[in-house]
């Protein structure tokens, strides 16, 4: 292809005409803070980490707690929480360690599988976070269901002396597993939106890299 | 540490603008890939060995920072005194057909995607097909298929 040839020469000829940064300039641009995905998967999958706990740590949340011990669940949480926080630090351990197998000197696609199983991790990671509010949704419900007087163990005891217990109980089971489906869904969305965006580009490019190789 | 890898990167700094060039629209868009590659090749700088050359080296960075970790791909249309600086040809050697199909072939690479364009920048260097191949991590023969479909593509773009 002539018109090829024709570019590449004019293309060695062009170093004439690039911009020259000075040492100065490229020396301030060395302390620069990175803005690259991997910068922001990092901190975003940090933030995902560390969201679901900072929640208990609000004291409404801590009285809410109470509520799950009060309905006889006292101990499922107890074991769902050693169970969590041992799946937490797996895969914490995880994260890091494919985190740091990230290289810019790695071939393309090899960057770009590296960056998207770090990416995996974290995904695994809130699968299971979202399974696990779910899931607790669900005890609760059926906690409920179980327990002779719900509304005294959730503590609003003092309103339900003229209501079917019956219709109560039913109406609070119901609306506990759709509380528990909207939450879900919820943060679900949020969270695979943010990453669909961040990861948008790379996402195609590596698709077009691995079919080459078809 | 800092002060050689300025040094060497202030020497070849050709060859980042060259890629910027490729990927970016305006000026903005030149200077912070400019910035984001700098900081990449100064994080990899460490495990630089010298087993190959500076130059060769920065390749690598540089396009794997431009096709995989660059996030902001600001679609904006090239202005015009951008547009200059790109389309010049030295006034000894004017030419203007030559002129005009040149602008038309920079206008039909950018339109390529990104990592089309990166194998058109490594053959733009002038690089042969094993160092394209392991740049981007396919095989040789892929290579040349592929940057035979490229420039069937571009055939495309240039005459519709």
């Amino acid at each position: 292809m002539d018109e090829l040839e024709l570019l590449k020469r004019d293309w060695q000829k062009k170093d004439k005409q690039l911009p020259q940064l000075s040492f100065d300039e490229i020396y301030k641009m060395i302390w620069k803070k990175s803005s690259s995905v991997v910068k922001w998967i990092f901190f975003i999958s940090i933030m995902e980490f560390l969201v679901p706990h900072l929640i208990y740590l609000v004291p409404s949340m801590s009285k809410n707690l109470a509520v799950w011990k009060d309905l006889g669940l006292g101990n499922i949480l107890v074991i769902s929480n050693v169970v969590q926080y041992s799946v937490v630090l797996f895969f914490i351990f995880q994260f890091y360690k494919r985190y740091r197998e990230i290289s810019t000197l790695d071939n393309a696609k090899k960057l770009m599988s590296n960056i998207l199983k770090t990416r995996k991790t974290v995904k695994y990671y809130v699968i299971f976070c979202l399974s696990l509010i779910f899931i607790s949704f669900i005890v609760m419900a059926v906690g409920i269901y179980l327990n002779e007087d719900p509304m005294t163990a959730l503590g609003y005891g003092y309103k339900a002396e003229n209501i079917n217990p019956d219709k109560l109980k039913t109406t609070l089971v119901a609306t506990v597993v759709v509380l528990g489906v909207v939450v879900t869904l919820v943060m679900g969305c949020i969270y695979f939106l943010l990453y669909g965006i961040l990861l948008k580009k790379l996402n195609k490019n590596y698709k077009e890299l691995k079919e080459m190789d078809i | 540490m800092e002060h050689q890898f300025v040094t060497e990167l202030e020497c070849n700094q050709n060859i980042v603008h060259k890629v910027c060039t490729l990927y970016t629209n305006d000026r903005d868009s030149h200077n912070d890939l400019f910035q984001e590659i700098t900081i990449q090749l100064w994080k990899a700088y460490p495990k630089f060995r010298g087993e190959s050359k500076f130059s060769t080296w920065m390749y690598r960075v540089a396009l794997n920072t431009a096709i995989t970790l660059y996030r902001k791909s600001k679609k904006s249309i090239p202005t015009q005194d951008y547009e200059s600086v790109m389309f010049k040809i030295t006034a000894d050697e004017y030419d203007p057909t030559e002129e005009q199909q040149l602008k038309l072939m920079y206008n039909a690479v950018k339109q390529l995607g990104d990592v089309d364009k990166a194998l058109v920048f490594l053959y733009l260097e002038d690089k042969d097909y094993r160092e394209i191949a392991e740049t981007l991590g396919i095989s040789e023969v892929n290579a040349r298929v592929k940057m035979n479909r490229i420039k069937n593509k571009l055939k495309t773009i240039l005459n519709p």
